[in-house]
């Protein structure tokens, strides 16, 4: 990524911004992310098809968007992941600079997040072939088969809450395991603890998840935990109209409207 | 350590006749926190109540539970109970024993069971609560009325009579709406300009009163007693304050092809118009669609013509703000048109029309100057017919209510026809006569037997022309359903009574509800008539539902009153059962973390951003806050709140768990 290398090095020389968020090289053959400050870390930047993890996920990092305006180096789901961050008011054109990066690879910069969103919107979310085979075996279960593979799959979660660091949704200072004034969530890891969980989880992403897979690529014992909001995603699609995340979207599953088709909210 | 005091009532034999009262106060008053605990017949009584403030003296109570009936029914009782008695009225809490117990089950041991932990829940709950005080809103004394009709008149009349501004704002040039267009009243057979143009210019006339004409509401914003209305005020293309009302200009005007509206469609009227005589305010306005000028750029026959040079081609709508104590609605309705009848031709005979033309035809203001004369070729018709429920009371048209005005104006309209066209023949197929009313069946009587109308007790299943006649064919259900055939020169359909166009669009505007009709509703079919679900927008006339002229203007009396009711203090005391966001000491300020999810999802716009700045005035956070004054404690807010950062007072998170806890037995 010769292009990201060279931009990154005028916008940190030139104070632009304080911070350019890519990849870089980690242990083994994995890659990790890499914050630059100074212009020789720049050369460290890498981008290739291991470079999956969601790095919006940092962008609303105090430690992050404290050091001053950040450039961040987006895929089509880390876009997604800005547009629905900006709709919810966490970055905005001020703090945030987008290096996109195609499908194919190439680079664009952005002037502004609306010029993003032009951009994200020529792409559909596409759920794909293995998933959608997993999410059809789930809908052919019957209810107890369902319940019995959840209560299996999720026992052996350990709460170690990886699936929300990796989530750029999940930036809630305090999230609500954490409130514990009463503790509505159990916190012990046990089947209760779990489900409970998850079920938050994936109830408060419905409507924002944009499925980057994120929180499933994080998780140490590979549970499938992206299927939950995967099926909210499609759900919610299906029962509240198609959605992209937009800049002045509605947000899909808390906007009052007088005009619901259920007639106790009017 | 709380000295919770439980006070079981027995609702005479309400909640004894199936629970084991005593039982319940000996069980609960072995419960921790516990200090006091009584069963009595009638608590809410005085020496009820008695019972409960002494024990609050004598034994220091930290808070109440009474255990008896809804508390819709008798919770500001119990309240201001216990504030008599020096406790803060909200450390008081209910316990539901009749409608959530004894009326809905058996005398049996889990009844008392039941109630035992309906109690246990609430004094688990009480331990949580907290002093709450009142909230203060101040009142704006000034009233926005939306629909100048005669619902819209008398509220503003009785508004502005009693001391305090009006503003009173009219879609069409001129107020007066559809009585301005009948021609007579039943019972009495009154003109209804005479009695209505009386009060139009005491409207214009009032002090009190400010009238916009030819505006509609742009936005509304706010709450009871601080309401921001935005009005716009639709070009008239004129200058108010030089025109004369000369009428020159209506009179010079080359476009003259015009349906009149308030003609329905009967008459003719030109570009620039007066709709009638007797308009207020009796100046012109200019239809932009129609104008050629405005279509063509060329004319200004009115501009040339005008003596104070009045005309204004360039003006603007304008945008006029308004701030407003309170709300009323009078925004009437509509008629059905014939199109909506495939079996009455839809409206391709033009002989085939609906009441509302018929009052029309029937008035001296009106195309034929009061002659009944049929609109195709003039001809006085020498029989008529009028069919009752076009529309209404017909679940496959959509429309399964009474219309409820139509049976009298039918018979007035049968009556004028008699009275108008000697020797005539008229003919009224109606379902069911429904004329209560005072001095209503008297009126129908009078039109059968003293006027000769043909009532016949049927519905018409098709009318079709043949030779010059409009067939009307239909069934005589008092002759053993015998076909009837009438050979008719003209039918009035009286056709049903709907919700206005834009119904749903000003309701969504004003926050307020509306039935499957798009009638707006009322906050309560038989209590609360002419109040609205959200406070301090009222209702007043056929907005609400089908409403004859008497009944239009009790209600708009009634609206007006509760205006003025709210007007004679000047602050509001709300209940302070609303959400509050947490704050926290800094750096943390709150565990709000801005994103803003909450006001869309707020039926009120009660939230609104908060920004936390330091000393150099940078924000630091943004955050949600709720406005007390708009905020009606729905909770909606709360359970979106991913970080739990909201709370209903009253109604805390603590507050839910522990009575969930208490109901698992797990407190």
């Amino acid at each position: 990524m010769v292009d990201l290398i060279k931009r990154a090095k005028e916008l940190i020389e030139s104070s632009a911004v304080k911070v350019v968020i890519g990849y870089e090289n980690g242990t083994g053959n994995r890659t990790r992310a890499l914050f630059v400050e100074k212009t020789e870390d720049a050369d460290k930047l890498i981008f290739d098809s291991r470079c999956i993890q969601n790095l919006a996920a940092y962008v609303t990092k105090r430690e992050v968007k404290d050091k001053g305006k950040m450039a961040i180096a987006a895929t089509l789901p880390v876009m997604r992941s800005i547009i629905q961050l900006a709709s919810e008011f966490q970055v905005n054109d001020n703090n945030l600079l987008v290096l996109g990066i195609t499908p194919e690879s190439k680079l664009i910069e952005f002037e502004n997040l609306v010029e993003v969103e032009t951009f994200v919107h020529q792409y559909q979310i596409e759920i794909d072939a293995r998933n959608k085979e997993m999410l059809d075996r789930l809908d052919n279960m019957t209810k107890a088969e369902r319940w019995k593979f959840w209560i299996d799959e999720l026992a052996p979660c350990f709460k170690c809450y990886a699936c929300r660091a990796a989530c750029p949704m999940c930036y809630c200072h305090r999230c609500t395991v954490d409130f514990n004034q009463p503790q509505w969530i159990p916190v012990p890891s046990h089947e209760l603890g779990n489900l409970e969980w998850h079920i938050m989880r994936a109830i408060h992403l419905t409507g924002r998840c944009i499925d980057c897979d994120a929180c499933y690529n994080a998780c140490p014992l590979y549970i499938p935990i992206n299927l939950l909001t995967k099926k909210m995603m499609l759900d919610a699609r299906e029962h509240f109209g198609g959605y992209q995340p937009a800049l002045k979207g509605e947000h899909l599953m808390s906007t009052y409207k007088p005009d619901d088709k259920e007639n106790f909210i009017q | 350590m709380s000295k919770i005091g439980v006070f079981v009532c027995h609702c005479g034999e309400n909640i004894s006749a199936t629970v084991d009262c005593a039982k319940v106060a000996e069980t609960v008053g072995n419960y921790d926190g516990v200090a006091f605990s009584v069963d009595y017949t009638y608590m809410c009584s005085d020496p009820g109540q008695n019972l409960i403030k002494s024990a609050i003296k004598e034994k220091g109570l930290t808070g109440v539970v009474v255990a008896s009936c809804s508390p819709r029914m008798h919770e500001p009782t119990f309240r201001k109970a216990c504030a008599e008695a020096g406790l803060n009225p909200f450390m008081c809490e209910m316990a539901n024993l009749r409608e959530h117990c004894s009326w809905v089950h058996d005398k049996g041991e889990a009844t008392t069971e039941k109630a035992i932990d309906l109690v246990r829940i609430l004094v688990e709950k009480v331990k949580y609560n907290h002093s709450l005080n009142d909230i203060k809103v101040p009142v704006t004394k000034t009233a926005l009325v939306i629909g100048g009709g005669i619902a819209g008149i008398q509220a503003s009349l009785d508004i502005a009579n009693t001391g305090h501004k009006v503003i009173l704002i009219e879609k069409d040039p001129s107020i007066g709406g559809h009585m301005s267009q009948l021609s007579e009243t039943f019972p009495t057979l009154d003109c209804s300009q005479c009695i209505l143009t009386p009060r139009m210019v005491e409207v214009a006339q009032h002090p009190n009163i400010t009238l916009y004409t030819y505006a509609e509401l742009e936005s509304l914003e706010g709450f009871i007693g601080n309401f921001k209305a935005k009005i716009r005020k639709k070009s008239k293309s004129l200058d108010e304050k030089l025109c004369t009302g000369c009428g020159l200009c209506t009179t010079k005007c080359p476009v003259k092809k015009i349906p009149s509206e308030f003609n329905e469609g009967l008459g003719k009227r030109t570009a620039i118009y007066v709709p009638f005589p007797q308009a207020i305010p009796n100046k012109p306005v200019i239809d932009r669609i129609n104008c050629t000028y405005y279509i063509k750029g060329k004319c200004k026959v009115c501009e040339i013509v005008c003596p104070t040079k009045a005309i204004r081609f360039d003006q603007e709508d304008e945008i006029v703000e308004a701030e407003v104590g309170a709300i009323v609605i009078s925004t009437g309705f509509t008629v059905k048109q014939p199109d909506f009848f495939p079996e009455y031709g839809y409206g391709k005979y033009p002989d085939v029309i609906t009441g509302l033309q018929f009052e029309r035809l029937a008035s001296a203001s009106g195309p034929t100057l009061g002659e009944i004369r049929r609109p195709s070729d003039g001809k006085v018709p020498e029989k008529i017919v009028f069919l009752a429920c076009a529309g209404s009371r017909d679940p496959a048209k959509g429309i399964p209510y009474c219309s409820k005005i139509c049976c009298m104006y039918i018979a007035k309209h049968a009556m004028l026809y008699q009275h108008k066209v000697h020797g005539g023949k008229s003919y009224v197929f109606y379902m069911d006569i429904r004329a209560g009313g005072k001095m209503y069946e008297e009126f129908v009587r009078r039109a059968i037997e003293d006027d000769g109308v043909n009532y016949v007790r049927g519905r018409v299943s098709r009318i079709y022309e043949k030779n010059g006649k409009l067939i009307v064919s239909g069934a005589d259900t008092l002759l053993n359903a015998m076909p009837v055939e009438i050979e008719a020169d003209m039918v009035v359909l009286a056709t049903a009574g709907v919700a206005n166009e834009g119904a749903e669009e000003l309701a969504q505007k004003l926050h307020i509800s509306y039935d499957p009709y798009k009638f707006f509703a009322e906050a309560h079919p038989k209590l609360k008539p002419v109040e609205t679900n959200t406070a301090g927008i009222f209702l007043a006339g056929a907005c609400q539902a089908p409403r004859d002229i008497p009944e239009s203007v009790a209600m708009a009396s009634g609206a007006a009153v509760k205006v003025a009711g709210l007007f004679s203090q000047d602050e509001l005391t709300r209940e302070p059962i609303i959400a509050v966001v947490n704050r926290q000491a800094a750096p943390v300020y709150s565990s709000c973390v801005g994103c803003f999810l909450c006001v869309s999802a707020c039926p009120y716009q009660a939230i609104e951003k908060e920004e936390i700045k330091n000393r150099n005035g940078e924000v630091i956070k943004s955050m949600a806050k709720v406005n007390p004054g708009l905020c009606q404690g729905c909770g909606t807010c709360v359970a979106f709140c991913r970080t739990k950062s909201i709370d209903i007072q009253g109604y805390t998170h603590e507050q839910m768990y522990t009575e969930v806890m208490a109901l698992l037995n797990e407190y």
